[in-house]
């Protein structure tokens, strides 16, 4: 059966590939679908908590709600990230983080 | 049939274990290929095996409603729009490579999910199996907590959170013209 | 939403309505200075409202009014705390397009937006101060950080995107880590709403571990690593300088003074609300107490290295977190007898005097290096003869920022080592101390390349009124404050009264 510590181990499993790539890769597109790993980690551990802990009536669904928030913000910032590396990409060829070196990374 | 967790006591508890480890493992294995994978398109298309993964998760977890909008924004919209990205750069050729620093990195990285596995292991949660066990929470709050959340989630969204919600309109709002201002050439 | 919570939320909603409005002129005028009277005359409405909210707020003798959207679940309050970073806030922001009337020339269009985008971050900021729930906190940051990475990135050029990208990027990953520790915290609680974290907190605590559990503690170390990502706080610090030096400068004045405020408003409500229990405010207060000795001991000697102005306000603006962290660290429960709101009040007050010092260096810096072209501070010197005026400000507000008197710097430093001095924080008052002298010596830099160096050429540089509107009030500030503190005080300790009641 499943329990919440199988989720939680999912969740922080994710979370932690999702620092590795954002920390070890160059390529600011592969930096953000890193963050997209760490964020969807949360969302795991979110709809996990909501289904196996002993929350008031009231308060249950407030993960779900925050799930929501986290995916429309996420976009959002995915957006604004896309539009700023096109600008770079047009100034520079290149979107790799090492390669933008004219101020230290 | 009394109060039970979810694919607990039922005929089919068997087979939602199997679609829980499957689903589990696809979603890690593709994680990892999208860090470590050369070709930036391919690890788009693993970003998008983890992210359907995390879907079928959601359902499995009586959270369709979020498992509809992780299939409509996060497959339908955000992997397109890496793709453009990864196309429009013409990264496709260059690849990603990585940083001399990897071997510490992944070092840090496996350090932090060891600790936060630690922590969610080694803490006592306010479980909610255990709480039916001793009969605290009745049959009908937890038919509650397994049944459709759609209403509940639109009650929150609309009347709790409308605050939150309205923040979250000015933000898409002021990204959209932050995005124009940057890319329109003028 | 009745119409009591739509009064309530007025200056956030006006704030918004006046960046949208703003778009809106710029399409149909086009001489663009408009858009920076139509901008500063604008501020004059959520600055009232607040003001109309403040008297509402004394006159009820009330400490708080809630906006309660039909519901018990408590999102968003108004009270004197909130309406006191309101102030500063709009404050700030006017002073900031004041400063940027004559930069904005450099970017070939998009003014509107560009005033719009720092309004959007301001109404993020205000409703930051005050949020009191998790999940509003969540998309308030975002609201802030989102539009200043566009700002960031408004040059256009290889150095502004990619400072604009640096910023997205590392705000996106600390979002993320603050979300990591606030799923920990609601898992755990099973709530989001900060009175209602103390309250389950304090039946949980049991005394045995920190927190009452380890997967708590880990979520608060993980919520203040994010919160500490916004102030710039070492080690998560990496981001400032860079983004500080390839932004375009007002943005870089906006982002030391108001997104600063901002996270201290956060981070203040959050750990006096939801984490106030005596047994933990000993447990993060040495925590913030050794990240400000490490900030600002960092901040301070790496500034001593730099050559462009800009780099070395960011290095600067490092060690100033650490010096308001002091006042996180200051927390009542370390000694018996201690004045309960000497540690929040402080960083009220050190908040208030630093940005009044630091948009007075700002101001200065975009006036000259706009006229100069020129970031370095070796193309300052003998900037005493080129421009007295503004030379004489930029002086100054060095001299602020070292905290010699008679200046608001001095004081507030007094104020918040005082503050450390009260709660057995001896040792962290003493660095600080030692760390201001160290200061001195970066600051002192560029007051004598101003004024001894010979210069490079002798072409006065002037500035345009608004600009020297903006210089004018934020020196006039410096110094009054500086003698007489008084009311400044008086406000920062009424305001912070409601989290410590």
């Amino acid at each position: 059966m499943i329990e919440l510590a199988h989720l939680q181990i999912l969740s922080a499993g994710l979370f932690a590939i999702g620092t590795y790539g954002v920390l070890a890769r160059r390529s600011a597109v592969l930096i953000l679908m890193s963050i997209e790993l760490m964020l969807n980690a949360v969302n795991i551990n979110l709809v996990g908590y909501a289904a196996f802990v002993d929350f008031d009536e009231a308060t249950r669904s407030f993960g779900q709600v925050l799930v929501i928030f986290v995916i429309t913000i996420a976009a959002a910032e995915l957006a604004l990230a896309i539009a700023i590396i096109l600008r770079l990409y047009r100034n520079r060829s290149t979107v790799n983080v090492d390669e933008i070196d004219l101020m230290k990374w | 049939m009394g109060p039970t967790m979810i694919g607990q006591g039922t005929e089919a508890s068997l087979l939602v274990d199997i679609v829980f480890w499957v689903l589990a493992v696809s979603a890690i294995v593709s994680a990892f290929a999208v860090v470590q994978i050369r070709d930036l398109f391919r690890a788009a298309l693993f970003l998008i095996m983890t992210l359907l993964s995390i879907a079928g998760m959601f359902i499995l977890l009586r959270a369709e409603f979020l498992a509809a909008v992780q299939v409509l924004i996060y497959v339908g919209a955000i992997s397109v729009l890496i793709i453009f990205a990864i196309l429009m750069t013409g990264d496709v050729e260059e690849g990603s490579p990585s940083h001399s620093m990897r071997i510490p990195v992944a070092i840090l990285s496996t350090l932090f999910g060891a600790l936060a596995i630690f922590v969610s292991v080694s803490t006592d949660w306010n479980l909610l199996e255990p709480a039916i066990a001793a009969g605290q929470v009745s049959a009908d709050a937890v038919e509650g907590v397994y049944s459709n959340t759609i209403p509940v989630i639109a009650k929150l969204l609309i009347r709790d959170f409308v605050l939150v919600f309205e923040i979250a309109s000015v933000l898409l709002l002021a990204a959209v013209i932050g995005a124009l201002a940057l890319i329109r050439e003028g | 939403m009745t119409t009591h919570d739509i009064y309530l939320l007025s200056p956030e909603i006006s704030m918004a309505g006046l960046a949208i409005l703003l778009i809106l002129v710029d399409l149909v005028v086009s001489r663009k200075s408009i858009l920076t009277i139509v901008a500063v005359l604008g501020l004059a409405v959520p600055l009232a409202l607040s003001i109309v909210l403040w008297f509402d707020l004394t006159d009820q003798a009330a400490t708080q009014m809630k906006a309660d959207f039909g519901t018990e679940i408590v999102t968003f309050v108004v009270d004197k705390f909130s309406l006191f970073f309101k102030f500063l806030l709009v404050g700030a922001t006017a002073l900031v397009i004041l400063a940027s009337s004559e930069y904005v020339s450099k970017f070939k269009n998009f003014h509107g937006e560009f005033f719009a985008l720092i309004l959007f971050a301001t109404s993020g900021m205000m409703l930051l101060a005050s949020t009191v729930e998790l999940i509003t906190i969540y998309v308030s940051l975002e609201l802030t950080a989102l539009p200043i990475a566009a700002l960031a990135a408004f040059m256009r050029d290889s150095r502004s995107s990619e400072a604009g990208l640096k910023f997205l990027i590392l705000s996106a990953i600390s979002s993320a880590v603050l979300l990591y520790g606030m799923v920990i915290i609601y898992g755990f609680t099973g709530t989001t709403v900060l009175a209602d974290i103390a309250t389950q907190l304090g039946g949980l605590l049991d005394g045995e571990s920190a927190f009452g559990g380890n997967a708590l503690l880990f979520g608060v170390i993980l919520v203040i690593a994010g919160f500490g990502f916004k102030i710039s706080s070492v080690p998560f610090q990496m981001w400032a300088p860079d983004v500080y030096e390839g932004s375009p400068t007002p943005v870089t004045a906006f982002l030391s003074v108001a997104s600063k405020a901002a996270g201290f408003a956060v981070i203040l409500r959050v750990f006096y609300i939801a984490f106030s229990a005596e047994i933990l405010s000993v447990d993060w207060s040495a925590v913030f107490a050794v990240l400000a000795a490490v900030s600002m001991t960092f901040g301070n000697l790496v500034a001593i290295r730099q050559n462009n102005i800009k780099r070395m306000l960011g290095y600067s603006t490092i060690a100033h977190a650490g010096y308001l962290m002091v006042g996180l660290a200051a927390v009542a429960s370390r000694t018996p007898d201690a004045d309960a709101i000497i540690g929040p009040s402080g960083v009220l007050f050190y908040l208030s005097g630093y940005a009044i010092t630091n948009l007075a260096a700002f101001s200065a810096v975009i006036a000259i290096s706009n006229r100069i072209n020129s970031d370095l501070i070796d193309s300052f010197a003998g900037m005493a003869r080129r421009a007295p005026f503004l030379a004489g400000v930029l002086g100054f507000s060095m001299i602020s920022l070292i905290g010699v008197p008679p200046t608001v710097g001095f004081m507030s430093k007094i104020y918040i080592f005082g503050a450390a001095v009260d709660t057995n924080l001896e040792w962290l008052a003493v660095t600080g101390m030692v760390n201001s002298v160290i200061s001195a010596y970066y600051y002192l830099r560029v007051v004598k390349v101003m004024y001894l160096r010979e210069p490079i050429d002798d072409a006065p540089v002037g500035s345009a009124l608004p600009m020297k509107l903006a210089v004018m009030v934020t020196m006039a500030g410096t110094a009054f404050f500086g003698i007489y503190p008084t009311p400044l005080i008086n406000l920062a300790r009424s305001a912070v009264d409601v989290l410590v009641s």
